[in-house]
């Protein structure tokens, strides 16, 4: 028996060393580029310092992300689990001193804490904030609005990101009040099965994370102020409304601190260059779907040629491709003649009218067309530009035509 | 789809002829582009959709006076017809759809289909994007696991029968052939996912037109289509902003847009949630919020105190709550109604850690006369009918000791209220009226009944699920 015994050992050690090389090759996978919409928009608020809450089910690489969230900003990550914490850990420990009349009770602060602290910058991440007690989420949700830890005071170079299952999944009572959401830019975390699939295969996508271009700024600033404010001159009622009703509880909503939340966003993702994809998501977590989506229809609208540029030059003129933008733009091109009536406008007009019959589907033309023809005054001469928008015409008529054939069907219809 | 079909693609044209072109010229036929075979014999062919046998240019004067012509009598949705980018194809049967919106269009099919039809086959297009159709086909493909072509094609026919019941009419003609619920013997105003169950494909199914509408309506790539990489596509967030301002033109001037449309324009961007999981979370947050459920306490020294000494550490104490369900039994609401909504309570209290001798039931009507425990009775006798006054049930309940952590009050709303605010928290599961526009008082029609009061926190129960 005691010879067997130094015999086992590099027995063992060759099985755990095979073991090692088995699970390095299947740790050895490679990476690809892949553009990451929800990573981008996380890196984004994280870089504009406001407070990110990711809602998802567990498991579906909520931490991964922040790993590499944490690599590319170059912070030092620290996770917290809520739920296996109590919540003096997050409001202080109080520790009786000698004379605590005289001296007071100590709030004590954990350790991670005051490492972080003596970091003094860092990515502290609270997961799993849905599992944790009423009483821990309570003392949680102070770290987060005052960044305090009883008697510390995070350093502003620490970024806050928080992790919720969705409410729907929640074993407990888990539930944002209208004031706590209304701070957080919640971002809705799903997991792409391509991008999984792809991934257990050998090949992880590799985002490549937005950087800010020092050049942009200014203007950044200039086009998220203009986008705001133009909304809201517009849209008074879109400043500050409470949620109602039980579906949109615990939701973002719209309100003059996200407003301004959603400003620095949108300044951010312009310095950035993201796309509107990125942008969408972080305003509609910001201020709401509905608010989100009208920002982002307005700014849609900011992207139309002005009117007064396209009438100046009506030959060099660009008309947006897609349809229904093109009417918009040329309906805006027709408000701008009405507003100052002039020949020279009044012919311009034209003149872009039949460039857009010539560069695209003819039946946006006609709305514009029919409101521009009124506004003749009877000293202008039809211009000769107008021979091209013959078809125009007849395709009015056509669809009129049709409209008048449908007239007895419908009657007809009705009385089914 | 069968296999890959050889010779050159499609050609797409992206810049249409100029417009002065009359409907005689258009039609007049073009050079024979691709030969009759690049058209893959499909199994979704319909006998009234024969190949197009002979090639000709696309009449795009008459498919464009159609959609002008939908968009007059569908001013809603202009926005969205105009969003939409023609693309010629031979080899869609009719017209069809991508997710990214852009629209295949049969050169053959314009030629042979008057345009009071195009626009009927415009507006039905446009709405299976409007309606999200792909999406919500991959998210049945994915929870049913249902996979190939046959599942996709009911898929298809599921979503036209959606849409097909009231689209129409109204300046709009009914395309030849196109498939309605009547048709096949089902009932109206129902849902794609619904209406997956309800048939099954057969040989009457042959006769469908127009049942291939391309990926965008049941989120099966075609290979005609461009594909997410193609020209003219929009993006995710620009198909969202197209389908938001089509919603915001109809809730926003209801008065032309008719009912489906409507409730399409205010389910769009906030689908109603099921109410079981909305009612779960309201009993849930009632019943574990501080006072009640699981909490910390400094009533006792914890368990870690003794390993840090110094420190004054709470220490963790569960009170399970108690929860009285005050149930409306007057004759509106039904006892299937009710007997799901008190299984869902039961259960969720349970969840909390509540036992079943903490759940009471007060069954109410105009008055409220016992208090049961759930561990006692099996099934307890919901009697009553007639006319409800659940004050009285509030008071029971609140009468019972020791007094109960939560109430949640199951009602159809047709009663008044308390005035004041019971001391403790309060969820009103609200049963659908369906009565909706009848007196409830025999004698005193202008009766409103008020709604429920601000301090409680209400659910609408069956008002939709998956």
């Amino acid at each position: 028996m005691p010879t067997r015994t130094p015999s086992t050992d590099p027995d063992t050690a060759t099985q755990l060393q095979t073991g090692g090389d088995l699970l390095s090759l299947l740790r050895d996978t490679t990476t690809e580029p892949r553009p990451d919409t929800q990573l981008e928009a996380l890196t984004l608020a994280v870089a504009a310092d406001l407070p990110v809450l990711l809602w998802g089910e567990p498991g579906i690489g909520k931490t991964a992300a922040l790993t590499q969230l944490a690599t590319a900003l170059d912070l030092p990550l620290t996770t917290v689990i809520a739920s296996v914490h109590e919540p003096s850990d997050f409001s202080g420990l109080p520790i009786v001193g000698d004379d605590p009349a005289e001296q007071g009770v100590p709030m004590a602060p954990p350790d991670w804490a005051v490492r972080l602290v003596r970091a003094g910058r860092g990515l502290l991440f609270l997961d799993e904030l849905s599992t944790a007690p009423p009483a821990v989420q309570a003392a949680l949700l102070r770290l987060v609005l005052e960044r305090r830890i009883g008697a510390l005071r995070l350093p502003p170079g620490v970024r806050i990101v928080a992790a919720a299952n969705p409410r729907s999944s929640a074993a407990d009572g888990w539930e944002l009040s209208p004031p706590l959401a209304n701070r957080f830019v919640h971002l809705q975390w799903a997991h792409d099965t391509e991008v999984v699939v792809r991934g257990l295969g050998g090949t992880w996508p590799r985002a490549t994370l937005p950087r800010l271009d020092p050049q942009k700024l200014p203007e950044a600033v200039a086009l998220a102020r203009r986008a705001v404010c133009g909304l809201l001159t517009a849209r008074p009622g879109l400043v500050h409304r409470l949620p109602s009703g039980e579906t949109r509880r615990g939701g973002p909503w719209p309100s003059p601190r996200s407003w301004e939340m959603t400003l620095h966003l949108i300044a951010f993702a312009t310095a950035a260059g993201s796309s509107r994809d990125v942008l969408s998501l972080l305003v509609r977590g910001t201020v709401g779907d509905g608010p989100g989506l009208e920002l982002l229809a307005s700014m849609d609208r900011m992207d139309l040629p002005d009117p007064e540029t396209l009438l100046a030059d009506p030959d060099g003129a660009v008309l947006p491709e897609r349809g229904d933008l093109r009417q918009a733009a040329l309906d805006g091109v027709v408000a701008a003649v009405r507003s100052r009536p002039e020949k020279s406008r009044w012919d311009a007009a034209w003149a872009l009218l039949v460039r857009a019959v010539e560069s695209g589907p003819p039946d946006v033309v006609v709305v514009p067309a029919t409101t521009l023809a009124a506004l003749r005054r009877d000293d202008w001469d039809v211009p000769a530009a107008i021979e091209s928008l013959a078809g125009v015409v007849s395709l009015s008529r056509r669809a009129d035509d049709a409209a008048a054939r449908t007239k007895p069907a419908a009657t007809a219809k009705a009385g089914r | 789809m069968t296999g890959q079909a050889s010779g050159t693609p499609p050609p797409t044209t992206t810049d249409p002829p100029p417009s002065t072109s009359t409907p005689g010229a258009a039609e007049a036929p073009g050079t024979p582009a691709t030969p009759p075979t690049d058209t893959p014999p499909t199994p979704y062919t319909p006998a009234t959709a024969e190949a197009p046998e002979t090639p000709g240019t696309l009449d795009r004067a008459k498919l464009f006076a159609a959609r002008l012509h939908a968009a007059r009598v569908r001013p809603y949705l202009a926005t969205a017809l105009f969003a939409l980018h023609v693309v010629e194809s031979r080899r869609v049967p009719t017209m069809g759809v991508d997710r990214y919106w852009r629209c295949y269009v049969s050169p053959a099919f314009v030629d042979r289909t008057p345009v009071e039809e195009l626009a009927g086959v415009w507006v039905h297009e446009v709405s299976h994007l409007l309606r999200d159709h792909h999406r919500r086909g991959d998210r049945v493909a994915r929870e049913r696991g249902l996979s190939g072509p046959a599942e996709r094609l009911r898929m298809n026919i599921a979503a036209d029968l959606e849409i097909n019941d009231d689209v129409y009419g109204e300046g709009l003609a009914r395309p030849e052939g196109a498939v309605d619920p009547e048709g096949l013997g089902l009932p109206e105003g129902q849902l794609m996912e619904d209406y997956l169950w309800q048939f099954r494909l057969g040989p009457r199914m042959r006769d469908l037109a127009w049942l291939d509408c391309g990926s965008g309506a049941d989120g099966l790539d075609r290979e005609w289509e461009l594909g997410p990489d193609g020209a003219h596509g929009l993006s995710e967030q620009e198909r969202d902003a197209v389908r938001f301002r089509v919603a915001q033109g109809i809730t926003g001037r209801p008065g032309n847009a008719s009912q489906r449309w409507r409730r399409w324009a205010d389910e769009a961007f906030h689908p109603p949630q099921p109410w079981r999981e909305l009612l779960g979370a309201a009993v849930r947050s009632a019943a574990s919020g501080p006072g009640a459920g699981e909490d910390y306490t400094y009533g006792r020294p914890a368990r870690r105190s003794a390993s840090v000494p110094g420190a004054v550490l709470p220490s963790i104490r569960r009170r399970p709550p108690r929860v009285s369900v005050i149930i409306d039994t007057s004759g509106s609401v039904s006892d299937a109604e009710l007997g799901s909504a008190l299984l869902e309570v039961t259960a969720i209290s349970r969840a909390v850690g509540g036992r079943r001798d903490l759940v009471t039931v007060v069954p109410c009507d105009a008055s409220a006369r016992f208090v049961h425990t759930l561990c006692r009775a099996e099934g307890i006798p919901l009697t009553g009918g007639g006319g409800t006054d659940l004050r009285t049930g509030f008071t029971r309940a609140l009468r019972t000791r020791p007094a109960p952590d939560v109430i949640v009050a199951l009602t159809d709303g047709q009663t008044p209220w308390p005035s004041t605010r019971p001391p403790c928290r309060t969820v009103i599961g609200l049963f659908p009226r369906r009565y909706r526009g009848h007196a409830y008082d025999e004698t005193d029609p202008e009766y409103v009944p008020d709604s429920p009061p601000a301090w409680a926190r209400v659910v609408d129960i069956g008002s939709a699920g998956p």
